[in-house]
This record gives C-alpha cells, sequence and structure tokens, in this order.
C-alpha cells in the first residue's frame, strides 16, 4: 500500500483551504421559493381585495377593515392553534368540539355579573388548555396518530355540549356583545386583536418553546437526541390549540349572542385550509402565522366577493376549495424546485 | 484517576442481548477510540452514555460518582455530548439554530438574542478553526458533510468534558476529515475526553492514545494504542483470523461495453465526462469529494437533469427518471449514499424494502403472487447472508452492515445488469466489508458490470479493475493495473492541478 507522504498531503489542504475561504453568497432565490408559498397568498388576497374593491365601494376604509377582520377573527384564532399544531407535525381536529362547547358554557353560565362571566371564561380558557393538553398526552403516551385522538376527543366534546345545550340558544349578556364593536382609534377590537395575534407570534417563534415545538415538527427523532422532551412538547403544543379554541368561542358568541353545540365543525377544516393557503406545511416544521392569517382573510373576503358577485352562497365552498387547491399546487411547485437545487 | 469507568454494562432490547458486559475506562485528555464490527454494541454504548437509552446492569462512574443519566439534557449537565451518526440536527432551523438548540443565549423577553448567538457562532467556528459555514444557512440546504460539521460544532457548543465522535469523518471528504483528526488532538489537548469511534483504522492510528475492542456486546481488550499491532485489531474485533479483508481480483471483463457515456454533464459540477463500462469489470470512481462523483452517479441513475450521451449495452438510453433507469435487464440499478434517507424504508420489513421497487415480478392478472415473492426473498437473504429473524424483521432493527446488504438485495432483484455502487461501505463493519467485496467480485465474474465509488482509497486500489479519477467534473485521468495506487489516485486528483 503506497501513501502520499504526509507533507505532500499538508500541503494539498493547506491550498485548498486558501481556495475555500470566501463564503457563498446569500442564496436569494432559495430564500424566494421557500417564501413562495407565502408569497401565492398575499397575491391572491392582493387579487381578492382588488376585485372586490372595484365592483363594490367603500372596500378601501377603516369600517371595511373592522367589518372584515370581525368576520374573520374566529377563524383567525382558531387557525392560530391549528398553526402551532401543524408546525409540530400534527393536527387538531378537537377545536370543533372546544368551539361548541365554549360557546354553550358561555351561553349558560354567563350573567350580567361581570365577575360572574369573568370567572366562566377562564374557566372556559382553562379548560381549553387542559382539553388540548390532554390530548397531546394521548398522543405521547398511546403513540397514537393526533387526527384519531383528536377525532375522538372532538366527537367527546361534542357530545358534551349537545348535552349541556341540546340547541342553539342560551344567552350571551350585553356587554360581552358589546366588546366586539368597542373602539379604539377608530379601529374596533377584533382588529386590536389581530395586531395581539401578531405581536404574540413575533414573540412566541422566538422562545425556546416555539423554537422546540417547531423542531419537533421538523425532526422529532433529532429534537428528542438533542435532549427534547416529546411528551411535553406535545402537552404545550396541543395544550395552546385548545386555549386558542377557547378564546375562538368567547370571541364568537359576541357575534351570535348564542351558545350553539355544533357551530365548531365549521371552523375544523377552515383552520387547516387558512394556514394551508398561508404556506404552513402540513408536514411540520415549516410555516408563519402571517401566512395563516392572509389565508384566513382569503377565505372570509371569497364570502364577500361570493356576494357581491350575486352568486348563491353555495359558490363560496366551491371557491374556496379551487382557491386550496391552487395554494398547495403553488407550494408544490416551489418545494421542488427547492429541493431540485439543494440535491 | 480515570474520569470514566464503565463495569459489567448491559443492556437487553427485548429479547436482543446489545450489550451483556462492557467495560471502560478512560482518562481525561486523551483520545479513546472504541472498535468493533457493527452490532458489538459500540451504538448501545454510546447511547447509554449520551442519555439516550437507560442501562439494564453494571455501573458508570464519571468522576468517581455513579452516572445514570434519564436523558440526553442530564447526560449534558454532566458534562458528557455526543457527535451522532444519525445526525440530531433540524432540517428547518438555521446553522446557527442547530449549533446552540436548547441552549440559546435570552433576552429579557424570553426570546432568543440574535446578535449575541451569531457572536458566539463565530466565535465557537473561529476558536476551533471550522471549516466555513454560513451561521443563517438553513440545514436542509447543505449537504451531508456539511451537516457532520454542524453536528460537530453543537456538541462543541456544550463546552463538554467528554465528546463522543460517532463515525464523524466517515461522511467528510479528505480535507475535512484531517481537520477533524486535529480538532480531536486539540480538543485532548484542552484537556477534555474524546471517545472517538471510526471504522478506518489509519485514522485510529493517527490519533488514539488508547482504544477499547468491543465483540459481541462485550469489551474483548483496552490497548495502549502504540502497543498494538493492526492484525491483532483485527482479530480481536472480528473473534477470527480475518485472512484477507480484499477478495483476489480475477480479471473478468469482457470485450463487450455495457456503458458507455460521452460528454454527460449537470450543473456546475458535472462537465463532460467520457468513460466506457465493460461487462464483468469493476470501475472504480475515485477523486478528492465534492468534484463530481455524486452528480455523475445522479445523473447516471436519472436522479438529476443532465445533458450527454449514455448507451447502454450498445443501445442509446435516455435515463431521465429512476424509474426509467431501474427497467429490466438492459437497466441501471444504485446502491445511494445515504441509505436510511435514500435507500431503505426503515420502518418496512426485509421483505418488503426488497420487493418495493419489483413489485410488478409478483403479480400474476393483477395480483400479487405471495409464493412466488417469498421464494424470492427467501432466496435473497440466504444468498447475501442477511441477519435477519425472519423477513418480516423491521429493516430499521438490522445493523448497518444488514441494512446495506438489504439494499443489494433489493438492487439485484431489479436484474439490472450496470450497477452503481455509491460508497456502498460507509459506515460498515469490517467483516461486512469483506463480504461486500466478495459479492461484487462475483457479481462482476457472473457479467454483471459496477461502477464503484468509495470515500476510501484502499478499497477502490484493492478492488476496482481500473480506476477513473474525478476532478472538477470531469475524468482527470483513468489508471489501470499497476498504475492503480492511493498515491497515484491522489497525484490524478490535486498535484496534477497545478498544471491546469
Amino acid at each position: 500500500m503506497v501513501m502520499a507522504s504526509a507533507e505532500q498531503i499538508g500541503e494539498m489542504t493547506q491550498r485548498s483551504a486558501e481556495t475555500r475561504s470566501t463564503r457563498p453568497a446569500i442564496d436569494w432565490r432559495g430564500r424566494l421559493l421557500d417564501r413562495a408559498p407565502f408569497l401565492v397568498a398575499c397575491l391572491m388576497l392582493a387579487l381578492i381585495v382588488g376585485i372586490y374593491g372595484s365592483l363594490q365601494s367603500g372596500v378601501f376604509t377603516l369600517d371595511e377593515l373592522n367589518l372584515d377582520t370581525a368576520a374573520a377573527m374566529t377563524l383567525m384564532l382558531a387557525a392560530t392553534g391549528q398553526t402551532i399544531v401543524l408546525l409540530r407535525g400534527g393536527i387538531d381536529l378537537s377545536i370543533g368540539g372546544m368551539i361548541s362547547l365554549g360557546t354553550v358554557i358561555a351561553a349558560t353560565r354567563f350573567t350580567d355579573d361581570p365577575s360572574t362571566t369573568a370567572l366562566w371564561a377562564l374557566v372556559i380558557l382553562a379548560l381549553g388548555f387542559g382539553i388540548g393538553a390532554l390530548n397531546g398526552l394521548l398522543i405521547s403516551l398511546l403513540k397514537l396518530q393526533p387526527f384519531l385522538v383528536t377525532l375522538a376527543t372532538w366527537s367527546i366534546l361534542n357530545g358534551i355540549a349537545m348535552i349541556i345545550l341540546p340547541t342553539d340558544g342560551g344567552s350571551i349578556p350585553t356587554w360581552w356583545v358589546g366588546f366586539a364593536s368597542a373602539q379604539l382609534f377608530g379601529l374596533t377590537s377584533p382588529v386590536w386583536m389581530l395586531f395581539a395575534l401578531v405581536l404574540f407570534w413575533w414573540w412566541f417563534r422566538a422562545t425556546r418553546v416555539g423554537i422546540t415545538i417547531q423542531a419537533s415538527g421538523s425532526n422529532e427523532k433529532s429534537a428528542f437526541l438533542s435532549g427534547v422532551s416529546i411528551t411535553r412538547v406535545n402537552l404545550v403544543t396541543y395544550g395552546l390549540s385548545g386555549l386558542f379554541a377557547a378564546g375562538a368561542a368567547l370571541f364568537l358568541v359576541t357575534q351570535t349572542g348564542a351558545g350553539s353545540p355544533t357551530i365548531g365543525k365549521d371552523y375544523i377544516l377552515p383552520s387547516v385550509a387558512a394556514a394551508v393557503i398561508g404556506g404552513v406545511s402540513l408536514f411540520g416544521g415549516r410555516g408563519h402565522l402571517a401566512g395563516t392569517l392572509i389565508g384566513a382573510f382569503v377565505l372570509t373576503l371569497i364570502g364577500n366577493l361570493v356576494f357581491v358577485l350575486h352568486l348563491s352562497s353555495y359558490w363560496q365552498p366551491v371557491a374556496s376549495g379551487v382557491i386550496l387547491l391552487l395554494s398547495v399546487l403553488a407550494s408544490s411547485v416551489a418545494e421542488k424546485a427547492a429541493r431540485s437545487r439543494v440535491q | 484517576m480515570d474520569l470514566v469507568t464503565v463495569t459489567g454494562l448491559s443492556k437487553r432490547y427485548g429479547g436482543i442481548v446489545a450489550l451483556s458486559d462492557a467495560a471502560f475506562s478512560a482518562r481525561a485528555g486523551e483520545v479513546h477510540a472504541l472498535l468493533g464490527e457493527n452490532g458489538a454494541g459500540k451504538s448501545t454504548f454510546i447511547q447509554i452514555l449520551s442519555g439516550a437509552v437507560q442501562h439494564d446492569g453494571g455501573s458508570i462512574l464519571v468522576d468517581g460518582q455513579d452516572y445514570r443519566p434519564a436523558n440526553p439534557d442530564a447526560a449534558q449537565a454532566r458534562g458528557i455530548a455526543a457527535v451522532f451518526q444519525e445526525l440530531s440536527l433540524i432540517p428547518d432551523l438555521s446553522v446557527e439554530q442547530n449549533t446552540w438548540f436548547r441552549h440559546e443565549p435570552r433576552t429579557w423577553l424570553g426570546t432568543v438574542n440574535r446578535a449575541e448567538m451569531r457572536r458566539k457562532t463565530l466565535a465557537l467556528l473561529e476558536r476551533y478553526n471550522f471549516p466555513a459555514l454560513r451561521p443563517d444557512q438553513e440545514l436542509r440546504r447543505l449537504t451531508l458533510a456539511e451537516r457532520q460539521i454542524v453536528e460537530i460544532a453543537k456538541g462543541l457548543a456544550k463546552d463538554p468534558r467528554i465528546l463522543i465522535l460517532d463515525e464523524a469523518t466517515s461522511a467528510l471528504p479528505a480535507r475535512e476529515a484531517e481537520w477533524l483528526l486535529k480538532l480531536t488532538r486539540q480538543l485532548a489537548a484542552e484537556g477534555r475526553l474524546v471517545i472517538f469511534i471510526s471504522h478506518r483504522m489509519a485514522e485510529v492510528r493517527a490519533i488514539a492514545d488508547r482504544l477499547t475492542i468491543f465483540r459481541n456486546g462485550a469489551t474483548v481488550a483496552a490497548h495502549e494504542a502504540n502497543a498494538v499491532s493492526d492484525t491483532e485489531i483485527v482479530t480481536q474485533m472480528i473473534g477470527r483470523h480475518l485472512d484477507r479483508l480484499y477478495p483476489e481480483r480475477v480479471a473478468s471483463a469482457t470485450d463487450r461495453v455495457a456503458l458507455s457515456v460521452t460528454g454527460l454533464s449537470s450543473g456546475s459540477r458535472l462537465s463532460g465526462v467520457d468513460f466506457i463500462l465493460r461487462e464483468g469489470e469493476v470501475l472504480g470512481v475515485g477523486g478528492l469529494q465534492g468534484h463530481g462523483q455524486r452528480e455523475l452517479f445522479q445523473a447516471l441513475f436519472g436522479a438529476s437533469r443532465a445533458s450527454g450521451a449514455v448507451e447502454l449495452w450498445g443501445k442509446p438510453a435516455s435515463i431521465s427518471n429512476p424509474r426509467q433507469a431501474l427497467t429490466g435487464r438492459d437497466g441501471i440499478a444504485l446502491v445511494p449514499e445515504d441509505r436510511r434517507g435514500q435507500g431503505l424504508l426503515l420502518t418496512k420489513s426485509v421483505r418488503e424494502n426488497l420487493t418495493l421497487s419489483v413489485i410488478r415480478r409478483f403479480s400474476e392478472n393483477g395480483l400479487l403472487s405471495r409464493q412466488k415473492e417469498a421464494d424470492l426473498v427467501r432466496e435473497m437473504v440466504d444468498f447475501l447472508r442477511i441477519k435477519a429473524g425472519t423477513p418480516e424483521q423491521l429493516a430499521g432493527t438490522l445493523s448497518g452492515g444488514n441494512q446495506q446488504k438489504v439494499i443489494f438485495g433489493k438492487m439485484l432483484l431489479t436484474q439490472a445488469r450496470v450497477l452503481l455502487l455509491y460508497d456502498p461501505t460507509r459506515g460498515v463493519d469490517v467483516g461486512t466489508k469483506g463480504e461486500i467485496f466478495q459479492l461484487m467480485r462475483d457479481l462482476a465474474a457472473k457479467g454483471y458490470a459496477i461502477l464503484f465509488h468509495s470515500s476510501d482509497m484502499p478499497e477502490l486500489v484493492h478492488v476496482a479493475d481500473r480506476v477513473m479519477v474525478m476532478r472538477d467534473g470531469h475524468v482527470a485521468a483513468t489508471l489501470e493495473g499497476d498504475r492503480i495506487s492511493e498515491a497515484g489516485i491522489l497525484r490524478a486528483a490535486m498535484l496534477e492541478r497545478e498544471a491546469a
């Protein structure tokens, strides 16, 4: 066996060290491709707002912003929780049950006495986090698919909601209902909530908890080897999702003024759709709330568009479906382009 | 006093004994090599040390105190960090986020202090003279070698007293491997203990102070590195005398051309490659890593876009996707670089892995013939001597060498007679390496044409009939007969560059 002399090798490595001292340039195209799904969502929103604005007067006003944000806020809250779960690489169907349960508890327990009402509001939020955490615990301990576990808890929560309040009804105190139209500097509370969500996300994604959730969705085994407790991550992830679902319920009753044991199911798939339209990956690890919020606006404004076009309201789900397909297509094209470059 | 003392360590997984009686002792400030075939228990041993799994019996003392970490965090708290062969990195986080994952410097808001993290990253990379890395680059954009380097940075970021390097050089190109060896000595000089696992004897020789040899889950010997010969080490590792690692090279090439490639180019890494591969020939592909070898294999397999002319058995072939490349007796089959990521479905059985790409061969009138499948699978398991309990055992539970055999089986079942082997012995133990080389020569004798890349140069020298050396995306030289030597390959790969 002949070996090159140590001197030769030393000389070679030194030379190659010099040639690689320059750092690779920033990969702009790669970054653009990464953000392609989000950019497509922005484009869609701009397009929809454009069409809507050309057909209807007064679209570009604060009033319209207040109205549309209020219309989208329940979905936005539910989708915020869903985004966290998707980032973890899971899915939460139980938010449908939690939203229903939240509204019926509110409708049967809220009174004109603010302290009682505030107490029950806290109970609903705590219940949301607790039930969500239980989802996370079941997923970890039983090693079951999130889809199955949350499908089961959805059904259970739905049933409990029915038992508490079999049909739509109950009552919500007017001062609670009034919250949704409260204004500050010309902006209603939903718009301020929107800002709060953005602020929350900016903070949350930079915390260790946020990074750990994202990391666990990106590669669970690596996260475990890095010392992450997967059980704890699931607990927090699904707990937060339940918490936001409870928050969605508390906001929803300001608009309905009553409880409904079946209303929650209307938010399950749209919450996933809003996230996917906004570029959140169903496989975990990738996505931002900004995309989800834009996705929620897109889904909400489609309704307005259908209305001003004088179409039957049945066209709304058709349009939503088409938009969802287009976004999925856009992200998969971008994904492929990105992958073919990385190798 | 020894920093780590392990006695009588044992660990079972269900009915399988992974460790029965491991003993180990090492001092601060030394490089301690851990040697053994795959399946000897090295992986289990370091998983226990790093807190990924817990031992059943025996004791570990660190600094004279009992050590039994419940999880990787507890191990880190005692100053032990591992650089895993199966990397522990997060694809969607950046280099610096990965490096400091769960140990990020924080602001008063609880958020990550990015400026501080960047500063610490650059300081770390500087201190240990790391190869160039962009701290903000996302991990999934990096090559396997670059990821390995990030994994090392991550281990060092914890400033461990004991650093475990598990096959860390196997994914690295020559110059980065060289850097890692120097780094290992530097860490030992700083008073740390480095536990170093490698299948490359030359590396162990170059840096280890002492070495411990594992076999079948138990420690068989510990030596001062300079007091023991290679032959003794290998004998102790495999328990029997290994006559020859490399099989006899019987020329079996015919005049028939199996694969002819003209002007193959792809992207910036592959420019105008010409060569022919004959029936019954093993053609080695050498050179420094990153000079187009990977791209050549991918282009031939149809996994990346390429231009140029490719002829298979005299007929022009267009290979635009792997499915086309695979088809039938005139096709091409590939053993990929990353067997866990690309070749094997770890959560599927040995049987399913073997027959995945040839499922059509077992169907009659659209129905699967289980009998036919079972026969072929058994034949292949016997032929390759795959050590699996039953064909239904999950591929992920096999040792590295056996996983590689399953991939060979999968490839052979496609009936393709042009085989592309990309680093088929990476991370494979000595005994299985020998079997794989023998298999390659046997296949060549049967008329298979084999294109063979290895990152370990002696393998090319001893197994290939000819060696094609690549440089800057083209063929720099093709060595035959006596001209095949490590020096010859290196010269063609590096030295003659000055003239260019």
